[in-house]
């Protein structure tokens, strides 16, 4: 009776994965069929091909747009990571005239919608004279005061004796952040990077706005453009593309997959 | 000449003084023990001197140097924590040595001085674990090889056994003892046990409220306490206080309380003061008779528990008509029972009284 039941919930279970799973799935396996399997909900394509990807490189530069997205969501993490846990640090570790008024104004931060400042910030960008450069989509995301609250969080559960030995030893601050706090806090750093990494790889509004040459574009607004403006033609090509935007971030995500799971199981457990 | 010396220091945390016109020198290879209550400011006065707390007025030295502003780097002095602030993702020979990489000193030096270190603490078989897989024990003597290692001017101790049971502080008690002897380097150990206190240290500071009560020798404060605080605080078990006034008759200075009437030596200076005074008395020093007559000088006392430790035993009896309820170690073989009379005994010279103010009279000798 209890393997029975047991049994029956495995098959419930799997069942609800494969609802999830399928159509990643499908679509992955779509990539790789000609147009005429399209119909077909068979995970094995008939006959394997590669022509959706030729097309779709051919008619777009989607090399140049992997190497752009790459480009600034690389960037924007490591500016998150180094600069953000650098304040957090101040905030959390450093007796300072004016920490309190920090602390509420990084609070305040996130009570702001991002719509609210798109306008302003567009404006900005403008009469800076960025728009069509690395540094427009790139300046607006280097803070993140999420990832400091997050990391600020952190930072204040590691024990003072800790920082009294170490600027014993002769650190200085930067130095106690770097060699004692980062290795330290991997649970939350990868937690925060990989949330900015994602956030950034998959932003489509902000480069529609800031950037029109194609050779600057980001995949996703490449993939955008390119699949809503009927360039790809057909499924295959549109679904191809797509491909090529979640490919990078399902690998980051199983490299950092161990900590992320740690870190999300944590958050409800520490006090 | 003093090896740390304090000058006037001052610390107040916002509204609040912690620390009050602190004046103190340390002599060259001595182990000053600071010890007080949570809140004393004995923690504080030994952060100041590592560098992890400004000073807010005053002057700290250490070797004649002014160190009162720089940071904890620059002032030669290697501390131990209460929690031991290990590096936990360092092995223990990384935790030993980072201070010293970190000073760019000789690797073959570093290589030496972890070797020594760790052969005299005994921490060879562990320098590539990491702190996570050692005992309590082994983690306290790995904080004290990273100060070791510096070979610094001044040893700072930040009540290193607390967080030991009571077996392995008493052990660790008498390693860090002989550990400085050899080493002969300065130190100042700040705790709240005054049984480490006592046992450990050279001098003695008594710390209240963020001022100095008394310094001395260990017996010294034992044997002659300046006021009640420290009498109550040194020596176990404690003092037994007794509250009343002195009278004089004949020339013989006796202190009474309701019910109670003990003779006092002559040699005891009142200065003229006669009201509200307290009678201090150790239970050490009392003489218990299980079934004699209270002689002269002597007390009648109700016993209502007795605690037999072995070696020792507390007797707990109530004197007088209000009662006090005083305590006496004893060591006979014949024990007496509760509810059972007895005859104490206070040998004069024994007997410590303390002022309205809280301050002890003095003896003339």
């Amino acid at each position: 009776m209890r393997t029975l039941r047991r049994i029956g919930l495995y098959v419930a279970l799997g069942l609800a994965a494969l609802t999830f799973i399928y159509p990643f799935l499908w679509m992955a396996s779509s990539t790789f069929k000609p147009r005429e399997e399209f119909g077909s909900l068979a995970l094995i394509p008939d006959h394997f091909t590669l022509d959706n990807y030729r097309t779709m490189w051919a008619r777009a530069p989607f090399g140049r747009a992997l190497l752009n997205s790459t480009l600034v969501a690389t960037t924007i993490t490591l500016s998150v990571l180094v600069f953000g846990s650098m304040t957090a640090y101040a905030m959390a570790r450093l007796r300072f005239r004016g920490r309190p008024a920090l602390n509420a104004a990084t609070l305040g931060v996130l009570l702001v919608p991002g719509q609210l400042t798109l306008i302003p910030l567009y404006t900005l960008i403008v009469q800076l004279g960025l728009i069509d450069t690395y540094p427009a989509l790139i300046l607006p995301y280097l803070f993140n005061a999420t990832a400091i609250l997050m990391m600020r969080q952190f930072f204040l559960q590691i024990p003072q004796s800790l920082i009294d030995a170490a600027r014993m030893d002769g650190m200085s601050e930067l130095r106690i952040l770097f060699t004692i706090f980062w290795p330290l806090s991997k649970p939350v750093l990868s937690i925060v990077a990989i949330f900015t990494f994602m956030g950034s790889w998959n932003e489509v509004l902000w480069p529609l706005l800031v950037v029109r040459d194609e050779q600057l574009m980001t995949l996703p607004q490449l993939l955008t453009v390119f699949a809503l403006g009927g360039g790809a033609g057909s499924v295959g090509v549109s679904l191809a593309s797509a491909m090529v935007l979640v490919v990078p971030v399902v690998i980051a995500y199983m490299f950092l997959q161990r900590n992320f799971i740690e870190s999300m199981a944590g958050a409800g457990i520490k006090g | 000449m003093p090896s740390v010396s304090f000058d006037h220091v001052r610390k107040t945390f916002g509204e609040m003084t912690v620390v009050e016109d602190f004046n103190l020198s340390v002599a060259d290879g001595e182990l000053l023990v600071l010890v007080g209550g949570s809140g004393s400011g004995k923690s504080t006065i030994l952060r100041m001197v590592a560098g992890l707390e400004e000073v807010t007025s005053g002057t700290i030295r250490i070797d004649e140097r002014d160190v009162t502003a720089l940071a904890p780097r620059a002032r030669d002095v290697a501390m131990v924590f209460q929690d031991y602030g290990l590096y936990p993702h360092m092995t223990v020979r990384e935790n030993l040595s980072l201070g010293l990489r970190i000073r760019k000193i000789d690797p073959k030096e570093i290589d030496r001085r972890v070797t020594w270190a760790g052969g005299m603490l005994g921490l060879a078989p562990l320098l590539d674990r990491k702190p996570k897989a050692l005992s309590g024990g082994q983690r306290q003597r790995v904080a004290m090889g990273r100060a070791m290692v510096r070979e610094p001017k001044v040893f700072l101790f930040d009540e290193p056994l607390s967080n030991l049971d009571a077996g392995l502080r008493a052990q660790m008690r008498i390693e860090i003892g002989g550990l400085q002897r050899r080493l002969k380097t300065t130190t100042i150990y700040v705790t709240h046990d005054q049984v480490e206190a006592m046992t450990l240290g050279d001098r003695i500071v008594v710390l209240a409220d963020g001022r100095i009560q008394q310094v001395g020798h260990p017996i010294a404060l034992y044997r002659t306490p300046v006021n009640r605080f420290v009498a109550g605080f040194i020596g176990t078990p404690t003092m037994n206080f007794v509250e009343g006034s002195l009278q004089r008759e004949n020339g013989q200075l006796t202190f009474a309380a309701e019910g109670v009437s003990v003779a006092l030596s002559g040699n005891m200076s009142t200065d003229g003061r006669s009201e509200k005074v307290t009678l201090g008395i150790r239970p050490e020093d009392l003489r218990v008779d299980p079934a004699g007559d209270s002689a002269a000088g002597g007390l009648r006392g109700l016993v209502v528990l007795v605690e037999r430790l072995g070696g020792t035993s507390h007797v707990h009896f109530d004197v007088g008509s209000r009662p006090h309820r005083l305590m006496a170690s004893v060591t006979n073989d014949r024990l007496p029972d509760v509810g059972e009379t007895i005859a104490v005994h206070v040998p004069p010279q024994h007997v410590h009284l303390f002022g309205a103010d809280g301050q002890a009279f003095s003896r003339s000798t």
